[in-house]
C-alpha cells in the first residue's frame, strides 16, 4: 500500500493527459489521486527521529536569538506553544513580565559563612554540599529533592515546568533540568526526555500525533488553518484522520457535524443494534443474506435475485440501461394525512423522526462498512493479485497501476460518502417546512447521488469483473483473452476518473455550502427547479434539455462526464 | 521517609504547639492523626470546637495529606462531607509545607471565607449577599454542633 500513498497525498501518479478530465475550475488537492499534478500538501510527517530534530531547530533558534540556556528556551517556548516567532515578539517586548512567570531569576549569591543548612522538607541539617538548591538557593537535601522530583515526574507533562519547592520563595524560581537530570534515575531520565518531546508535539498547535495504534509519527501542519478548521491527513503508517478533531477524516463535513453525529450514533445504538442486524432476508424469498463484498449490488445465492443492499429493490430499476430511476440516497419523509388523534401523532412523529434517522444511519453504516471492506480488498489486490496479474498477461507491473488507483478511489469515495449522509442527516432537517431547504435539498441529493451511482459502478467493476479476469488468468486452461482485459482496463480508467469528477463537485458544494446555490447557477437557467424534473434529471447519461438549477449543473457536469468517457478511450490507451 | 518526617512534625508541635490547634496520631497509626481547632475569636465559629481527621499518604510530604472535617461546619468552603476546598490541600501543596502551616491556614478559611471559589455555592451565595444571615446560620451550626 505504501506507494498507493503517495498518489493520495500529492497526487503525482497520474498522467499529463488526465488534466481533461478535470474540472476548469479546480483547483484545490482533494487529497485522492487524479486531483492535481501540483503537489500542494499542507502537512507534513514526521518520524520520531524528524520530530526530535525539529524540536532541536527550534529550541537553537531560540537560544541563539534570545541568548538563553537551553532549560529557558524550553520553558519560553511552551508558554507560547512552540511558536518561534511569538516567542522572541513577546520575550523583548515584555522581558521582565516573560521571564518573572516563567520562574527565570539571576543567581542568588549562595550563602556564606555556613557549612551547614537545614533542610525544609526532612528537617535533618546536612554539609552544604551534600544539598541542592535552584537559583534562588532555597537548599534542599539531594534525597528530599529526589522524591520532590520523581513525585513530579510521576504526575504528568507539569514536571517541565517544576518550581523551587520552598514556601518562602516569592518568585518560584525554576527548578533547572540539569537537577532533575543529576537526581532523576534512569527511567525517570527516560520519562523526562519523552515528556519534552510530547510537549513539542501537544503542546503545539500546528502538531498532531498520528491516531494510528501504534504509531510514534506526528502531523505537522505547514499552513494558517482558521480555529475549528478540519483538515484530512493522511500518516505514513496509511491512518486518516482529521488534525482538528482527531477524529476519522471526514471532509467535506464539518468537524461539528462529526461530533453531533457520533454523539447520535452512541445514544441511538442500543436502539440500532437490534434493528440493524448483520442480515437482510433477500426481497424475494426472504432467506437472510449477509453482504460479502463491499459494492451495493446483491445477488441471492438461492434465488439468483439481484437487488439493492440500501432499499431491497429490484436491481433492474437502478441501472441506466432501463432509464430507471436509482432512488437509493433520497429518503422521503412518509406523509400521512388523515384523522389522527394525538397519542397516534405523537407516536407517528416519534416513529418517523427514528427512521429518518435510521435511513441515514443505515447508509452511513453500509458505507463506512463497504470501506472497510475495500481497504481491505485494496489491501489483497495490491499485493497478491497485480503481481500475478502482471506474471500472466506478461505486463509490467508499473501498468496496472490503474488498478491500485481504482481501489484508492474507492476507499476514498466511500469514506466522503458515508460522510455526506452525516451532513444529509442535519443539513436540511427543514425541508418539508422551508421550500429554500427543500431546494438544496434536492440538489444535494442530486449530487449524492450521481456520485453514488458512479462509485458503485467502479466499485462493482473493481470487485467482480476483476476477479473475474484473475479468475481467468488463473485457469490457464485457455489462453488469456488480452483484448477483453484491454476492454475492462479502459473501462476502469474511465469510470476512477468519472467517480472522481463526480466526488470532486460533491466535495466542493458541501464546502461551499448550499447558501448560494441559487446566485451561483444564476443567469444559466430560468428560474423553475419544479421537482417534476427529478425523474429525468437523476439519469445522467441520458441527460436530456430540461429546466432548474440542478438541471442546469446536470447538464454542465454532463458534458464533462461524457467528455470525459470519450476522452478516457483516447487518453489511458497504452 | 515519610514515617521519620510524621515523627519530626509530631516532635516539633509538641515542642512548641500552636495557639489555636493541636494534633496527634489517632490510634497507633503514625498516617492518621486527629486535630482540634478552635473556632476564632473573630469569627462566627468563637467559642467551638472543630474536630479534624488527617490521613498522610506513603509518600508524604511530597503528596498533600487529606484533611477533613468531622465536626458539621457551616461554610462556603467546607461541604456536608467535611472537604476543604483549600489551594494548598490541592495544586499548590508543597513539600515544605507541615501540618501545623495547614491547621493555621484552615484557621485563616474559617476567619475569611472565600466564596468565589465555592464547595457550597449556596452558602457563598448567601455570604455574598447577606452576610448577617450567613453569620447566624454559622453561629447556631456551632453552638449545635461544636460546643459541649
Amino acid at each position: 500500500m505504501s506507494d498507493d500513498d503517495d498518489s493520495f497525498r500529492s497526487g503525482s501518479g497520474m498522467d499529463e493527459e488526465d488534466d481533461d478530465f478535470m474540472d476548469e475550475d479546480d483547483d484545490e488537492d482533494y487529497g485522492f489521486a487524479g486531483a492535481e499534478e501540483v503537489p500542494k500538501v499542507p502537512y507534513k510527517v514526521l518520524s520520531k527521529e524528524d520530530l526530535d530534530a525539529a524540536r532541536r531547530r527550534a529550541l537553537r533558534e531560540v537560544m541563539s536569538v534570545l541568548e538563553v540556556p537551553e532549560d529557558v528556551a524550553v520553558r519560553v517556548l511552551r508558554k507560547y506553544k512552540w511558536d518561534v516567532s511569538r516567542v522572541q515578539e513577546e520575550w523583548f517586548a515584555k522581558y521582565d513580565q516573560v521571564r518573572e512567570s516563567l520562574g527565570v531569576i539571576d543567581e542568588e549569591p549562595t550563602p556564606s559563612g555556613r557549612d551547614q543548612e537545614h533542610c525544609l522538607i526532612c528537617f535533618e541539617s546536612y554539609p552544604l554540599c551534600e544539598m541542592r538548591a535552584a537559583a534562588c538557593k532555597h537548599f534542599f537535601c539531594k534525597e528530599c529533592w529526589r522524591g520532590y522530583i520523581s513525585n513530579a515526574l510521576a504526575s504528568g507533562m507539569a514536571c517541565l515546568d517544576l518550581r523551587c519547592p520552598s514556601t518562602e520563595c516569592k518568585r518560584k524560581a525554576c527548578v533547572p533540568s540539569s537537577l532533575v537530570m543529576e537526581l532523576a534515575s534512569p527511567e525517570e531520565q527516560a520519562k523526562y526526555a519523552a515528556y519534552m518531546i510530547r510537549s513539542y508535539v501537544e503542546d503545539n498547535a500546528s502538531m498532531a500525533w498520528c491516531t494510528g495504534k501504534n504509531c510514534e509519527n506526528a502531523i505537522e501542519c505547514l499552513i494558517d488553518r482558521g480555529p475549528n478548521e478540519p483538515m484530512d491527513v493522511i500518516c505514513t503508517c496509511s491512518t486518516t484522520f482529521c488534525f482538528n478533531c482527531k477524529e476519522e477524516a471526514h471532509r467535506p463535513v464539518s468537524c461539528e457535524t462529526v461530533k453531533k453525529w457520533i454523539q447520535k450514533n452512541s445514544a441511538e445504538s442500543e436502539n440500532m443494534n437490534w434493528i440493524l442486524a448483520n442480515t437482510k432476508p433477500c426481497p424475494k424469498c426472504s432467506r437472510p443474506i449477509e453482504k460479502n463484498q463491499g459494492c451495493m449490488h446483491m445477488t441471492c445465492s438461492q434465488c439468483r435475485f439481484e437487488f439493492c443492499w440500501l432499499c431491497q429493490g429490484d436491481w433492474k430499476e437502478h441501472g441506466e440501461r432501463t432509464g430507471g430511476f436509482y432512488a437509493c440516497n433520497r429518503f422521503e419523509t412518509a406523509k400521512k394525512k388523515g384523522e389522527y388523534d394525538d397519542e397516534a401523532r405523537r407516536r407517528d412523529n416519534a416513529k418517523a423522526s427514528l427512521e429518518r434517522y435510521m435511513h441515514f444511519f443505515e447508509r452511513f453504516d453500509a458505507h463506512s462498512k463497504a470501506r472497510e471492506k475495500a481497504r481491505v480488498d485494496a489491501g489483497k489486490v495490491s499485493k497478491d493479485w497485480l503481481e500475478q496479474l502482471a506474471d500472466i498477461t506478461k505486463t509490467p507491473t508499473s501498468q496496472l497501476k490503474f488498478i491500485n488507483e481504482a481501489w484508492n478511489q474507492i476507499v476514498e469515495c466511500r469514506r466522503q460518502l458515508k460522510w455526506t449522509y452525516a451532513y444529509g442527516y442535519y443539513a436540511f432537517d427543514n425541508a418539508d417546512r422551508d421550500n429554500d431547504v427543500a431546494r438544496q435539498k434536492f440538489f444535494f441529493e442530486f449530487l449524492q447521488g450521481d456520485a453514488e451511482r458512479s462509485l458503485e459502478r467502479l466499485h462493482e467493476a473493481a470487485e467482480k469483473d476483476l476477479g473475474m479476469h484473475v479468475t481467468r488468468a488463473r485457469n490457464q486452461a485457455e489462453p488469456f483473452d488480452v483484448e477483453a482485459f484491454q476492454t475492462f482496463r479502459k473501462n476502469l480508467i474511465g469510470l476512477t476518473d468519472v467517480t472522481a469528477g463526480f466526488f470532486n463537485k460533491l466535495v466542493k458544494q458541501l464546502e461551499k455550502g448550499f447558501g448560494n446555490m441559487e446566485a451561483d447557477y444564476a443567469g444559466q437557467v430560468d428560474e423553475d427547479p419544479g421537482p417534476s424534473t427529478s425523474a429525468d434529471v437523476v439519469d445522467v447519461s441520458k441527460a436530456g434539455p430540461s429546466t432548474g438549477p440542478a438541471a442546469a449543473a446536470k447538464g454542465r457536469r454532463t458534458k464533462k462526464a461524457r467528455g470525459g468517457e470519450e476522452d478516457m478511450e483516447q487518453v489511458r490507451v497504452l | 521517609m515519610a514515617s521519620k518526617r510524621i515523627q519530626k512534625e509530631l516532635q516539633d508541635l509538641q515542642k512548641d504547639p500552636p495557639t489555636s490547634c493541636s494534633a496527634g496520631p489517632a490510634g497507633d497509626d503514625l498516617f492518621h492523626w486527629q486535630a482540634t481547632i478552635m473556632g476564632p475569636s473573630d469569627s462566627p465559629y468563637a467559642g467551638g470546637v472543630f474536630f479534624v481527621n488527617i490521613m498522610f499518604p506513603p509518600d508524604y510530604p511530597f503528596k498533600p495529606p487529606k484533611v477533613t472535617f468531622q465536626t458539621k461546619v457551616y461554610h462556603p468552603n467546607v461541604n456536608s462531607q467535611g472537604s476543604i476546598c483549600l489551594d494548598i490541600l490541592k495544586d499548590q501543596w508543597s513539600p515544605a509545607l507541615t501540618i501545623s502551616k495547614v491547621l493555621l491556614s484552615i484557621c485563616s478559611l474559617l476567619t475569611d471565607p472565600n466564596p468565589d471559589d465555592p464547595l457550597v455555592p449556596e452558602i457563598a451565595h448567601i455570604y455574598k449577599t447577606d452576610r448577617r444571615r450567613y453569620e447566624e446560620t454559622a453561629r447556631e451550626w456551632t453552638r449545635k454542633w461544636a460546643m459541649g
